[in-house]
């Protein structure tokens, strides 16, 4: 199994959803795929698509809308799979925790693997999130129940 | 015994070589947007990750295509490497490429449907081209075999020049390239989340990604087949044209099927039509 | 022992018998067994003759009259008949058609004597006979099986529209007595249309067709049914016009011994026989009606409105078949001439059209309506091209076509009496609803245009053609990726599934359904499978009969079977059989989880997701049809008018 955990170390695909993002971290995020830091480097690619992905790696808080959407997505990706939470919002709901709409961070709805915090995150530390949560995916196995 | 055991050597060798061809696609593109890219290695990495995962399916039909456009692509390929009968290979190709799109048809999902309906315009495009290219094979040779064109001294592209320039046109489509990605989108965030594959996940689209490399192997060994003596002219050109479609893929934004259709169609089969009159004519003046 | 002519006695009239019985008799128990004992005997009959092989056979005499007496009074009675039609419709052109055949006949008969010429053996069954009759029995009667349970069926959900009575059957209560009488009797006269050799008996056998066509297209009795009728019957009488031309041009210009096909295919071709050549050309044209080429191709699509089995009767086994038939019988005439390139031409150019056509249909009748049209156009095509191989192309893609086609047709009918609609669309997830008709449909339309069925004879005709006509080939090479197009959007709305939905057992199907349907597929399995048996035994002796130069026919046998054309098949079956097991292996509905539909993030259940008002809302998929860009009404007054110049043409060159 050495081999099959070091593909998955090295070949992480993401699934990029906004919360309730205020677009910053978004933006972040999409600056690591830029030729600056170049993130297919390590493997990692942008699916866009949760069957595909393996790192479900979100922005912002969740609202009571956005908290469907992510169980839902994140029940249709495939085991083995590691949640990252990017920003301040993502981890804790941030400026907007107060609001009456907001449940808080993405934890309230789906287990949180990674925090990383910032407002907005910088790509360096969303990347160094994402390497983290490489080492979490590598330990987990596919037979593992879901929340 | 010694077909077998070429059948079987190219069974095992191909992956490896398409793995490595794509692994150098991605480093490649890379490069010409001035970026590190993954390590060469890469697409083995995503394959045997995939492998490894979960496997979700919707039901057994959609098992089965992805199954069908494995064996068929590797049929083919088998029948190439063994000097078999080019139209053959061609129809087996279709066959494979049919069963990929009924793959996508076979789950009740928009983007997975939209992608399958654009495969099925991409076959139209580029199907008459390749079957041109085998009657061009017929009427220059005598016969469909592959085998008999090794034999032959005078290489193809002498006398298939404009054939070769439509193969590389559809080459492009066969490859998954842009401007004719329209399937399946090689990036992520587009209209059609990742078209037909968008229903497949896990093991199943790791056959898939396996069943691409193949192909690869199989369409750049029709472009080799143009130069068979001596056989390393053949590579190169091979290799010539995998890294003429790197470049049109990264200056290139995707177009629509009409655009498609009516290039390939246009410019495909007109330059494989003069090019057939001409042998034609070339072999009625001859007598 | 039973002999050559019994059976080819048995073949003609035996359906005839069939039919009145099936009128008289009047439960649907009686008509059934009559239907199965007579579809079991007439197979065996066909069988017989593939058995029996080559002979002639010239009938004696009835009560005192000779045959030929019997078949012209007929004629005249037949005609008769057409014209009344014509009246009571107010039909202009039936009436002027009817009226001009029965001048050219009159005058054939009085004044050229022809209708008491005995050029030969009024019938030759030959190799190409045999296949025919082969197809006609067994795939004739599998349909008319199936027709009578269907059209108890159908009269039960059509009751309202056939209160109406006709002036044929002018008594009240049940048509299917006079539906089944129409249906046997055309097995009758398709056999002896393939047996004649006398052009002017299969003169008459060609109007029988085209009266019992007539008389099912109608069946209904709706004003579209009549209208389709008569636009069938006009332009089947327009062929029939052709053809008695062409019987009085071959006796005024030739000779009495040119109403012998056997004498015409011998003497007809060379130089210097112009006026045999324009004969031939009409001929063909005749053949084109009946096989509904561009322009003709109105009444083969009208021809739809009636019950199902008569178009699966009239797309496969009979009726068109006809057409294709006298020309493919006449290509030896036409070798080497301009006459045959323009064939080949016409036919690639119907082929190509049609099949476009097709891809912007979605009723499933028209699509296939348009795939039959296409299909009799490559073996068109493949007459003109007119080389050994060609000629086996064609006769193999006639066997293949009628079974696969028959058995669409036959399923699409079983499809609309369960789910009420004949629409592709509605068909969507026929998998998991009907899994035992699924099955079968996808035998059927694989059979159509997959390899190792349909498409690859296709692709070497135009291989073959590729040598001197890159035109045709340029037809038949783009038409055939148009009909991949097609074919697979119908299939991929019937085998789509939601994820997760297990399907239930197989559905129920009446024992006549069945037979037929399940028949037909093995058929077209079995086919698949034997393709090469299949050539050596039946399709090469036919080729070879008229290509007998032995150079020609090496040729032939090494582009049918040599290493160049055909290739073995049963490795593809061995393959295919290999994925199917392997994918049960793979998958197991039970430990394997499925995951809902990627919708964008919100679904509310596997395939439907939640609108921003709260809702669940289905997406709803369709096919791409490309109406506006490829649509019918666009694209037919352009190239009826491009075919009618062919047809210009190909009448003309014959006169230059």
């Amino acid at each position: 199994m050495g081999m099959m955990k070091k593909s998955r170390i090295k070949s992480p695909w993401l699934l990029h959803y906004d919360g309730s993002s205020c677009n910053g971290c978004d933006i972040e995020v999409l600056a690591c795929l830029t030729p600056v830091y170049d993130v297919e480097r390590f493997g990692i690619i942008n699916t866009g698509n949760p069957k595909h992905a393996d790192i479900l790696l979100i922005t912002g808080g969740v609202n009571q809308r956005a908290a469907r959407v992510v169980r839902n997505l994140y029940e249709q990706m495939p085991h083995p799979k590691v949640v990252v939470a990017v920003g301040a919002c993502a981890c804790s709901g941030g400026i907007f925790h107060d609001c009456y709409n907001m449940l808080g961070g993405i934890d309230k709805v789906i287990p949180v693997d990674v925090y990383v915090p910032g407002c907005a995150a910088r790509p360096e530390a969303i990347i160094d999130g994402v390497v983290q949560a490489l080492g979490l995916l590598a330990e987990k196995t596919n037979k593992e129940a879901a929340v | 015994m010694n077909e077998l055991l070429i059948a079987s050597l190219v069974i095992m060798a191909a992956p490896f070589l398409g793995g490595l061809l794509s692994g150098l696609d991605r480093v490649i593109s890379a490069r010409m947007q001035g970026r590190v890219g993954p390590p060469v290695l890469q697409p083995f990495y995503d394959v045997l990750k995939l492998l490894g995962k979960e496997s979700l399916a919707a039901n057994r039909r959609q098992v089965t295509w992805v199954l069908a456009y494995l064996g068929l692509i590797m049929a083919s390929l088998v029948l190439f490497s063994l000097g078999g009968d080019l139209l053959i290979i061609v129809f087996t190709m279709a066959f494979a490429a049919i069963a990929f799109v009924l793959g996508g048809f076979s789950v009740k999902s928009p983007y997975s449907h939209i992608g399958s309906q654009r495969e099925l315009l991409q076959m139209l495009a580029y199907e008459p081209v390749l079957i041109l290219l085998a009657v061009g094979l017929y009427l220059q040779n005598g016969s469909f075999l592959v085998r008999d064109l090794i034999n032959q001294g005078q290489p193809l592209l002498t006398s298939l020049p404009l054939v070769f320039i439509a193969l590389l046109i559809i080459l492009t489509i066969k490859m998954r390239k842009s401007p004719f990605d329209l399937s399946t989108s090689h990036h992520g965030h587009q209209e059609l989340v990742k078209g037909i594959t968008t229903e497949y996940s896990g093991p199943a689209l790791a056959l898939i990604e396996i069943t691409h490399w193949y192909e690869l192997v199989l369409v750049l060994g029709l472009v080799a087949m143009f130069w068979t003596s001596p056989w390393w002219i053949g590579i190169i050109l091979a290799f010539l044209a995998f890294f003429l479609e790197l470049i049109i893929d990264n200056c290139c934004a995707r177009l629509t099927w009409n655009y498609m259709l009516k290039f390939t169609w246009g410019s495909g089969l007109a330059l494989c039509l003069i090019n057939l009159g001409w042998i034609l004519a070339r072999g009625k003046g001859g007598f | 022992m039973i002999t050559g002519k019994q059976l080819v006695s048995a073949a003609i009239w035996l359906p005839a018998a069939a039919a009145l019985l099936c009128y008289l008799w009047r439960s649907y128990k009686g008509r059934n067994l009559v239907v199965w004992a007579s579809g079991v005997v007439l197979a065996a009959c066909s069988i017989g003759l593939y058995l029996t092989g080559p002979f002639n056979y010239q009938p004696g005499e009835i009560a005192g009259l000779s045959w030929n007496t019997v078949i012209s009074t007929a004629d005249f009675a037949l005609l008769a008949l057409i014209l009344l039609i014509g009246i009571k419709r107010r039909h202009i052109l039936i009436i002027m058609l009817a009226l001009f055949q029965a001048a050219l006949l009159i005058y054939f008969d009085a004044v050229l004597g022809g209708g008491e010429l005995e050029p030969g053996p009024a019938f030759v069954i030959d190799h190409l006979s045999i296949i025919m009759a082969l197809v006609i029995n067994i795939v004739g009667s599998l349909i008319c099986i199936y027709g009578v349970k269907y059209i108890g069926e159908h009269e039960d959900q059509h009751s309202g529209q056939t209160s109406a009575t006709s002036w044929l059957s002018s008594h009240s209560g049940s048509r299917q007595p006079r539906f089944m009488f129409w249906l046997v009797i055309f097995l009758g006269a398709m056999n002896g249309l393939v047996f004649a050799d006398n052009l002017y008996w299969m003169y008459f056998f060609w109007e029988v067709t085209t009266f019992c066509s007539f008389q099912l297209i109608g069946h209904d009795l709706s004003e579209e049914a009549i209208a389709n009728a008569c636009r069938a019957l006009w332009i089947n009488s327009l062929g029939g016009t052709a053809f008695a031309l062409a019987l009085v041009v071959l006796v005024r210009y030739g000779g009495g011994d040119y109403l012998s096909i056997q004498y015409l295919l011998i003497h007809g071709a060379g130089p210097g026989m112009t006026m045999i050549m324009l004969a031939t050309a009409l001929l063909v044209l005749a053949g084109m009606t009946k096989s509904a080429q561009l322009p003709f191709q109105s009444w083969l699509l009208g021809a739809m409105v009636a019950p199902t089995p008569v178009s699966a009767l009239l797309h496969s086994s009979t009726m068109v078949k006809a057409g294709v038939y006298l020309i493919l019988r006449l290509a030896p005439v036409y070798i080497g001439t301009y006459l045959s390139d323009i064939i080949a031409i016409a036919g690639g150019f119907t082929f190509l059209v049609t099949s476009i056509l097709a891809v912007s249909q979605s009723n499933a009748k028209r699509v296939l309506a348009y795939s039959t049209i296409a299909n009799l156009g490559l073996i068109i095509a493949c007459a003109g091209i007119n080389t050994p191989a060609a000629i086996s192309a064609a006769i193999i893609l006639i066997i293949f076509h009628a079974v696969s086609k028959g058995l669409l047709f036959l399923c699409t009918g079983f499809v609309e009496h369960r789910i009420g609609s004949r629409n592709i669309e509605d068909m969507e997830g026929l998998a998991d609803r009907m899994p035992l008709t699924t099955i079968i449909f996808t035998v059927g339309i694989i059979s159509m245009f997959l390899p190792p069925f349909g498409m690859l004879v296709g692709k070497w005709a135009a291989l073959e053609a590729a040598a001197h006509l890159p035109l045709a080939a340029l037809f038949m090479v783009m038409g055939s990726a148009v009909t991949a197009l097609f074919w697979i959007k119908w299939l991929g709305r019937m085998l789509e599934g939601n994820p997760g939905e297990v399907q239930s057992g197989l559905e129920p199907m009446a024992i006549n359904y069945k037979a037929s349907l399940i028949g037909l597929a093995a058929g077209a399995v079995l086919l698949g499978i034997l393709v090469i048996p299949l050539i050596r035994s039946l399709v090469m002796p036919a080729v070879s009969q008229y290509y007998s130069s032995p150079g020609l026919n090496t040729a032939a046998q090494s582009i049918v079977i040599g290493n160049s054309g055909l290739f073995a098949v049963w490795p593809w079956f061995v393959l295919l059989l290999i994925i199917m097991v392997s994918a049960r292996l793979l998958y197991d509905p039970k430990k394997t989880k499925s995951a809902p539909v990627y919708l964008c993030g919100e679904n509310s259940s596997s395939t439907s997701y939640t609108s921003t008002g709260e809702q669940s809302i289905q997406p709803a998929l369709s096919s791409y049809y490309f109406d506006g860009f490829l649509g019918e009404a666009r694209w037919t007054p352009t190239v009826n008018s491009l075919a009618v110049l062919i047809i210009m043409v190909l009448l003309g060159v014959t006169v230059l």
